[in-house]
């Protein structure tokens, strides 16, 4: 796949939860262009357009990131501040999707400006019925800004 | 018969031969007229001194009015009667001997004599005995010349009382001039400061001050100056072995009749003891207030952990659930077709286990949220609450015959959230276990009692059996069978902790097959009380939340 053409960046450290949710979203058709990110620095990297990721170009940018909260290295609240702290990647679409109930987990995420936060239920049938909402919603329904067009000064993180 | 006596003393008067030659005054510009001058010096005695005479047997021949109004005898009473009729009994046998034995021998006797008067109260005479003797030098009467003395006597009988009082007391009282010099020093005043009455009176008070506090002695002699009294002021002062004691002293001016400061009173009290004790206690409340942080520290971390472990619970328990879950329903969707219909049972009970644990983990987070929760006291309509749970239930109810009886219920404080969880296990219960019955009877009421409201949920289900009830509100305990009715053992634990949070009481009556009735009480706004677990419980989660 080529990495400018990303939908979805999957951010998730579990193998089995990556499988389960690309199984969701095949189902629904939406995974041809899912690129998945194995823990918090891989997705920076991807974002931000650096390390491995050099080459590609903030003009491309996913139409949603599925971020999970507990990962190791980067967790899912740095990788948000860092999406929502710049402006070339502050109006991604990004969705907080975690296990946790956690009622501060949720205050913080919309405090730093998450777009939507799911909690993964543990009856399948309801996760691929919220996987797919999802996905219709974000990548069909949804108008993303269609490509970055912010000028380059901007371009410099605050 | 004043005369008569007076007469008759004069002639007892004239045999003494010393009694003209003193009296006589020959350069006297007027003419010396003896008998004039006898009755003018008996007049005067009679003004002062209380008179009387007695013949050798001490048979009273003669008495004057003062001998009659201190002994409150009339003359007529006294006159015949033996002087023994005024004996107070206060003086031994020997006193009397000693003195008729100096009058016989012709001496003049003199003591102070306690008698009796005739109404039986005691008086005191300075008595002078002066024996008149015949021409032979034997005693022919006596003459006794007294003064009362009752009230000096009184005095100082009182004075003797208060030394012994003074002296058997265990304070140190200790009285000085008004420049610091000890004057008296009690037993009391030995025993606490050390030293004896030889060794302290006429010292400076100085001597029992530490050189740090000299500056208290002349304050305290200034106060005294003024006239003011310096009460329980405690102090340390010094013993004769150099040991400090603390005190606690009262001081007060001394004033002489006329009301004039002249010294000073000191009463002082060893209380080293009470001091000790007393810093004994402060040193147990500290340690005890120092342990109290320590625990409610330890708690905090405790709860710390204990949120720490619910969060991971939370997260790491749940996300293999879903995995098991998900897979095993892959597992069904994408190759079932090609399974034996056993192993296609076996997954559905995958699955189902699955189901269940979710639920398992879903309530004890709950339960343990519970903990955490800040108490959040509204006035609350329970009927609105138990309006929507019942709403709520709805599901559940479907298709049965189910008899809601809610009556009117009052309006409390109580935190809405979590009263509501607690209605919405006891109705979710009550519906449960009415399953069985044609016709289900969910009754909530209220009472009042003892200024306390009690609110009732009875229903018409399958009960239980009162002795397994102190089971009934344990995490995990369960009084019924899986198959029968289904449960995680979690519901009642967690109203049992919201209600026990508000500082109310749950319990509940029931019989097998007859039907189970649960009460519970909330406590009002004003008798709710954080107790250290939940500062703890706040402390924790606001240190989590930052």
């Amino acid at each position: 796949m080529n990495s400018s053409e990303v939908d979805i960046l999957l951010v998730d450290d579990s193998q089995d939860d990556v499988d389960l949710t690309l199984h969701a979203l095949r189902a629904e058709n939406l995974a041809n262009h899912v690129f998945i990110a194995r823990d918090g620095e891989e997705a920076l990297d991807f974002l931000f357009c650096s390390g491995p990721h050099s080459g590609r170009s903030f003009d491309r940018p996913p139409k949603l990131v599925l971020l999970d909260l507990k990962m190791p290295k980067v967790d899912g609240m740095q990788v948000l501040r860092r999406i929502k702290g710049d402006e070339r990647t502050r109006s991604i679409p990004v969705v907080l999707m975690t296990s946790s109930r956690e009622e501060r987990d949720m205050v913080s995420g919309y405090d730093l400006g998450v777009n939507s936060y799911l909690q993964k239920p543990v009856d399948f049938d309801e996760f691929r019925k919220m996987v797919k909402l999802l996905g219709l919603y974000w990548l069909v329904t949804n108008r993303p800004p269609l490509t970055n067009s912010r000028p380059a000064a901007a371009g410099q993180a605050k | 018969m004043e005369r008569a006596n007076a007469s008759r003393l004069v002639k007892a008067g004239s045999t003494t031969p010393t009694a003209e030659a003193s009296h006589a005054n020959p350069n006297s510009a007027e003419r010396w007229n003896p008998e004039q001058a006898l009755r003018e010096q008996k007049y005067a005695l009679d003004q002062h001194a209380i008179v009387a005479t007695t013949d050798v047997q001490g048979t009273i021949t003669y008495v004057n009015d003062k001998f009659c109004a201190i002994s409150k005898y009339s003359r007529e009473e006294l006159l015949g009667q033996n002087h023994r009729i005024l004996n107070s009994g206060r003086h031994p046998k020997e006193f009397f001997q000693q003195m008729y034995g100096a009058v016989a021998n012709g001496e003049v006797w003199h003591d102070e004599i306690c008698n009796r008067a005739k109404d039986g109260s005691i008086y005191w005479v300075d008595t002078t005995v002066v024996p008149f003797l015949d021409a032979c030098g034997k005693p022919r009467q006596y003459m006794a010349i007294r003064t009362d003395v009752t009230e000096r006597k009184r005095a100082e009988e009182a004075r003797e009382h208060l030394a012994a009082v003074v002296d058997s007391s265990d304070d140190a009282i200790i009285s000085k001039t008004l420049d610091g010099t000890i004057k008296t020093w009690n037993r009391g005043a030995e025993r606490v400061f050390g030293y004896s009455p030889s060794e302290a009176v006429g010292k400076p008070m100085l001597m029992l001050i530490p050189p740090e506090r000299t500056s208290e002695e002349s304050d305290i002699l200034a106060c005294i100056r003024r006239g003011e009294s310096v009460e329980h002021f405690e102090t340390v002062r010094v013993r004769k072995d150099g040991r400090k004691i603390d005190i606690s002293a009262t001081i007060s001016p001394i004033r002489d009749g006329r009301g004039a400061i002249v010294g000073v009173s000191k009463i002082a009290r060893d209380i080293s003891q009470r001091r000790a004790d007393e810093r004994e206690i402060s040193n147990l409340n500290e340690r005890l207030e120092q342990r109290v942080l320590e625990r409610t520290a330890e708690l905090a971390a405790a709860n710390h952990e204990l949120e720490a472990f619910t969060y991971s619970v939370s997260h790491d328990l749940r996300a293999p659930l879903r995995h098991i879950g998900g897979f095993s329903r892959i597992l069904i969707e994408d190759f079932g077709p090609e399974m034996a219909p056993t192993a296609r049972q076996h997954l559905a009970r995958i699955a189902d286990g699955v189901h269940r644990m979710g639920l398992l983990v879903d309530e004890l987070l709950n339960l343990a949220r519970v903990g955490r929760h800040a108490l959040n006291l509204q006035a609350t309509s329970l009927n609105m609450v138990v309006e929507e749970v019942v709403k709520l239930l709805q599901p559940e109810a479907e298709g049965r015959a189910v008899d809601w009886k809610i009556a009117s219920l009052p309006s409390t404080e109580c935190d809405p959230i979590l009263i509501k969880q607690v209605f919405q296990n006891l109705l979710a219960n009550a519906l449960k276990f009415t399953r069985p019955r044609e016709r289900a009877i969910i009754e909530i009421s209220s009472r009042q009692e003892n200024g306390q409201v009690i609110i009732a949920v009875r229903d018409n289900g399958v009960g239980f059996n009162m002795k397994y009830s102190d089971k009934l509100f344990g995490v995990f305990q369960r009084l019924h069978r899986a198959e029968d009715f289904e449960g995680t053992g979690i519901g009642l634990a967690t109203v049992h902790r919201i209600i026990h949070k508000h500082g109310g009481r749950v319990w509940a009556e029931a019989e097998p097959d007859k039907g189970a009735t649960f009460y519970l009480t909330l406590a009002d706004a004003g008798t709710v009380e954080l107790n250290a677990s939940e500062i703890a419980n706040q402390t924790a989660s606001a240190g989590a939340s930052v």
